[in-house]
């Protein structure tokens, strides 16, 4: 082993030796052959001549002796590579095409992949994240309460930490503003209350300090809070002097134990399903502190365990199965109310991230697919115009095997060279990612270029190499030595380039790139569409504003209200302002409260079909600040106050859904619990969205926020309709709010369009994304039609040359030439047309308000191929009509 | 004379130049040299299968090579059998000698 890796080396290293001592070796023996035949009578040139035909060509058997001695693999390697790159830079133009074009797909490759990496692959940075899970409550089976998870209640969540439960640690979490006063600027936060066992179910502990403990879990000991590391920088900061301190938090003195390492935020809103509401950013946590014996209350909790570690997830769901029952016998109400989901943490993070990314991936792969055969159709252009060398090669004794193998290693070179120009471009892919990416990908501040992409780049840049390699030198070597010779007289005789694989890659080009821009063109047809529709509100001449109302000084609804009814008489004397209106959850601003409904009109049959609706807190002036229309009957009014009759408004979609075929108005309708009034329907409104505008409404009622039973409204959103600017309103707001109360925090002041905006991204995002990949598509497919057709009029030259000579009209032979091409496409775009059909089926819920077989869009781009075609066919079907035949003959 | 020549099986080559240097050390002439004699004009061995089969051997560490003094006074590179190579030897005269007593046996009898 050792020995023959020695003599490999050998052979290697001391190259000239081993060489001159083959030399020698085959002198000696060709000189003794001659003293042979001279011995046997023949004259001296005579037995030269003999020996000479006896011994064939001595550098072939040279080369043969060279692979015996089995070095050849790495120096002939070595010895390709440098003629590789000596005849990429004899034709320079060649080479930068070519390597930009692999460069442009490898680069988007890898930036691509950079983001599956990071988000699909990466590990969370939590130890053993693979053990978190997050046991949802899932509402039972068949019934539709708008959304799949529903939030654990405090007796639930201290049942379960009580029973035999099948976790290491647990901990509980629910969202919270906390309103920051007594340093500076009021600040309206957001953080979380969780139990103790929130920190030690991730696994993380604090950058310094620490996290709270089950004794400060308790109520009366609560006063302790941990800041995340951006609030300690802009708020401290970063003094490391700031434990024991004190904040106050809605009033309350906390004492700061521990700031959080600085890329520590969980949960955040884009890895939690969107019904939680959950804030982007938490800046802050806080224990939560259920009582030992709670009271019923609203459900708010989100729960996070780590398995125990003999488990498996199966086992653990079992467990909680269990668990199930036994609460179900003890407190009949939860009867299929309690049924757990237990979801990987792994998998929640991603959540639905993963479907628009295979949807990127695909069209990048598609991008890179379309480079590598139009880099193929280029290295075939050059191999026919490098016939004289291989023939000159193969003559001189080069091997067939030898020939591919030399062509593979340029074409490795080129991919490389490709590939290193690539990783610039990912760099810079990257960096659009970060910037223009929508917030709800998670995990997409921690896509960044590790060893993982560059090994990806690396494995592509090899893939394309071999790919767009392959062919041309199989191409190339495939002719045998006579035919080509024979050929080599001639000038480009009619036969010599076999055009059916440069065809067949230019017709794939064609197709390829149909697809990809149909999938971008229905993408936006979406966005358009999307803008297009009615989000039952106007958000222009809008802005809103976040109150909340420190807890200590307004405990109860007697003193919430008049505040809130101050702050609105205030701001409508600002000059300017034409309405304002405070509700709990603005539009596109997320979902509000979601309830079960009583309709004493329908009462529910059974169990599973249990209505429910959106149940928004709003105060009059609310619908004409947003700008939402009143559809029938009336808005809620001032004469709606907590000593008059309960009303209620409800959305156009609700009215439908439970009175169908009737007039809601003046119809009835109660909350789940018997604690709260009967509402009076009084109106009925247009349907708001409230994420996207894609969505289907939901059903939605409002109720006046003087006759508010439930839940808390401590935290509130103001609209504000301006006549004038918005910026030079900001002043006379602050002034009206702050005369009301003088604590008040005005937080995530902003104009509503660019709540509208935000719900924007991703869907423009998407399109933004695919229209580059196809618009790069296209270009490089135009530029594999050009070449193709022009090198085939190059070679036809003689041809037209004829037909001219013959009488052949400009115009025909201008029209032949663009048939040609047109002749292709059309093949292209058939082909295409058919692949597009099924694979947009595959991004429906990408889609809205147009069909996967949008005939628009397929006819439309399809059109867009053919004059793109007809465009790249043009110059070259000039230059054909230019041929002088004369001149063409003459070459004869 | 041509047609009394026959082309070498596969294999055979390596075989017949082990043989040829199991006698003594042999410079790449001399050897084809005996095996076309002692082949009764029968076996031609080609420079061109020649060396690449002795540099073949050499790798695979069956022979080894060092420069001498040829019977006519020059530089020449003689070849001699390893320990390795002797073992080689064997093993290929067994499983020849097999091969062809196997294929007489079936022209005779079957």
């Amino acid at each position: 082993m050792f020995s023959d890796l020695f003599f490999r080396l050998r052979s290697l290293f001391r190259r000239e030796t081993v060489e001159s001592e083959a030399d020698a070796e085959l002198r000696f023996h060709f000189e003794r052959q001659v003293e042979k035949y001279l011995k046997s009578g023949m004259s001296r040139s005579e037995a030269t001549r003999r020996t000479r035909l006896e011994f064939g060509g001595h550098e072939q058997l040279k080369e043969e002796i060279r692979d015996a001695r089995g070095v050849s693999f790495i120096e002939t390697f070595v010895q390709d590579i440098r003629y590789g790159m000596r005849t990429l830079r004899k034709n320079p133009a060649f080479a930068v095409i070519a390597a930009l074009t692999l460069a442009l797909g490898i680069g988007a490759s890898a930036s691509v992949f950079s983001v599956v990496n990071a988000i699909l692959l990466k590990p969370l940075p939590y130890p053993q994240a693979e053990r978190i899970v997050i046991p949802w409550l899932v509402s039972p089976p068949g019934v539709n309460i708008g959304s799949e998870y529903f939030p654990w209640g405090q007796i639930q969540f201290r049942f379960l930490t009580h029973d035999d439960h099948p976790f290491k640690e647990l901990g509980a979490f629910q969202n919270d503003s906390f309103n920051l006063t007594g340093s500076g600027e009021p600040a309206l936060l957001d953080g979380f209350r969780t139990s103790a066992g929130f920190f030690p179910a991730l696994g993380v502990s604090p950058m310094f300090g620490r996290t709270y403990t089950d004794d400060e879990d308790q109520p009366g000991h609560e006063h302790v809070v941990v800041l995340s590391y951006r609030l300690w920088q802009e708020r401290f900061g970063g003094d490391r002097n700031v434990l024991g301190r004190s904040i106050e938090l809605n009033g309350y003195p906390y004492a700061i134990i521990g700031v959080m390492p600085v890329d520590f935020a969980f949960p955040r809103a884009e890895e939690m399903p969107v019904s939680f509401n959950f804030p982007r950013r938490p800046q802050l946590w806080v224990p939560l502190a259920i009582a030992p014996t709670p009271v019923a209350g609203p459900s708010e909790l989100a729960v996070i365990g780590r398995l125990k570690p003999e488990l498996t997830i199966e086992q653990a769901q079992a467990q909680m199965n269990v668990i199930t029952k036994r609460a179900e016998t003890i407190d009949p109400r939860w009867k299929g109310w309690s049924n757990t989901r237990l979801t990987p943490l792994e998998k929640q993070v991603v959540g639905d991230s993963q479907r628009p990314l295979l949807l990127i991936l695909g069209s990048v792969g598609i991008v890179l697919l379309i480079a590598c055969s139009n880099v193929a159709n280029l290295l075939l252009t050059r191999s026919f115009g490098r016939r004289r060398e291989f023939t000159l090669r193969a003559a001189l004794g080069a091997g067939r095997a030898r020939l591919v193998r030399q062509l593979l290693t340029e074409s490795l070179v080129l991919a490389l060279a490709g590939g290193l120009l690539g990783i610039w471009f990912a760099v810079a892919g990257v960096r659009f990612l970060k910037a223009f990416g929508p917030a709800n990908i998670p995990r997409l501040q921690e896509v960044s270029l590790d060893t993982h992409v560059f090994a990806f780049a690396a494995a592509i840049s090899l893939f394309t190499g071999i790919f767009f390699g392959l062919a041309p030198a199989l191409e190339a070597a495939r002719k045998n030595i006579f035919e080509s010779l024979r050929e080599g007289g001639q000038r480009a005789g009619a036969g010599s380039a076999h055009p059916r694989l440069r065809n067949a890659l230019l017709v794939s080009q064609v197709a390829l790139a149909l697809v990809l821009v149909i999938s971008a063109g229905l993408l936006v047809r979406t966005f358009y569409h999307m803008l297009s529709v009615d989000p039952g509100f106007r958000p222009a001449q809008v802005f809103t504003f976040q109150l909340s109302l420190p807890a200590l000084k307004y405990p109860d609804q007697a003193r919430i209200v008049p505040v809130y009814t101050r702050v609105l008489e205030n701001l409508r004397g600002v000059s300017g302002v034409e309405s304002a209106g405070i509700a709990e959850t603005l539009p596109m601003g997320g979902e509000g409260e979601s309830t079960v409904i009583k309709i004493p009109d329908h009462p529910a049959t059974n169990d599973k079909s249990l209505p429910f609706a959106n149940y928004t807190i709003v105060s009059p002036g609310y619908f004409s600040a947003v700008g939402a229309s009143i559809l029938r009957g009336r808005a809620i009014a001032e004469t709606d106050t907590g000593d008059s009759m309960p009303v209620a408004i409800v959305n156009s979609a609700m009215a439908k859904l439970y009175w169908p075929g009737e007039d809601a108005l003046g119809k009835r309708v109660a909350l789940g619990s018997p604690r709260y009034p009967t509402f009076t329907i009084v109106g009925i409104v247009a349907d708001i969205k409230h994420f996207s505008m894609r969505e289907d409404p939901a059903p939605e009622m409002y109720v006046a926020y003087t006759q508010k039973q439930w839940p808390s409204m401590l935290t509130m959103n103001v609209a504000v309709r301006t006549k004038a600017d918005l910026s030079s309103m900001t002043a006379g707001v602050r002034e009206a709010i702050h005369s009301a109360d003088p604590d008040l925090p005005i937080a995530k002041l902003a104009p509503l369009t660019i709540l509208v905006d935000d719900s924007m991204t991703e869907p423009r995002f998407a399109m933004l994304l695919l229209t580059s990949f196809g618009g790069l598509a296209l270009l490089l497919a135009t530029i594999g039609m050009y070449g193709v057709i022009s090198y085939s009029v190059a070679q036809r030259t003689q041809e037209i040359g004829i037909r001219m000579a013959l009488g052949a009209a400009r115009g025909n032979v201008f029209g032949m030439v663009l048939a040609q091409g047109a002749r292709l496409a059309g093949l292209g775009i058939v082909i295409g047309l058919a692949a597009a059909c099924a694979v947009t089926r595959l991004m429906a819920s990408f889609l809205y308000g147009v069909q996967p077989t949008d005939p628009i869009t397929f006819v439309a781009v399809s059109g867009l191929l053919v004059g793109v075609a007809l465009l790249a066919c043009y110059l070259p079907a000039r230059r054909a009509t230019r041929v002088d035949p004369i001149i063409a003959l003459r070459y004869e | 004379m041509a047609n009394k020549r026959i082309e070498l099986p596969q294999g055979t080559l390596d075989l017949l130049i082990l043989r040829t240097l199991a006698l003594e050390p042999q410079h790449g002439w001399a050897i084809s040299e005996r095996i076309h004699q002692i082949s009764s004009d029968v076996l031609l061995v080609q420079q061109g299968s020649l060396y690449p089969a002795l540099h073949r051997l050499e790798r695979r560490g069956w022979i080894k090579a060092k420069w001498g003094t040829s019977e006519n006074n020059r530089r020449a590179k003689y070849y001699e059998l390893t320990k390795a190579g002797r073992k080689q030897l064997e093993l290929e005269k067994d499983s020849w000698n097999k091969l062809a007593g196997a294929v007489a046996q079936i022209l005779e009898t079957a």
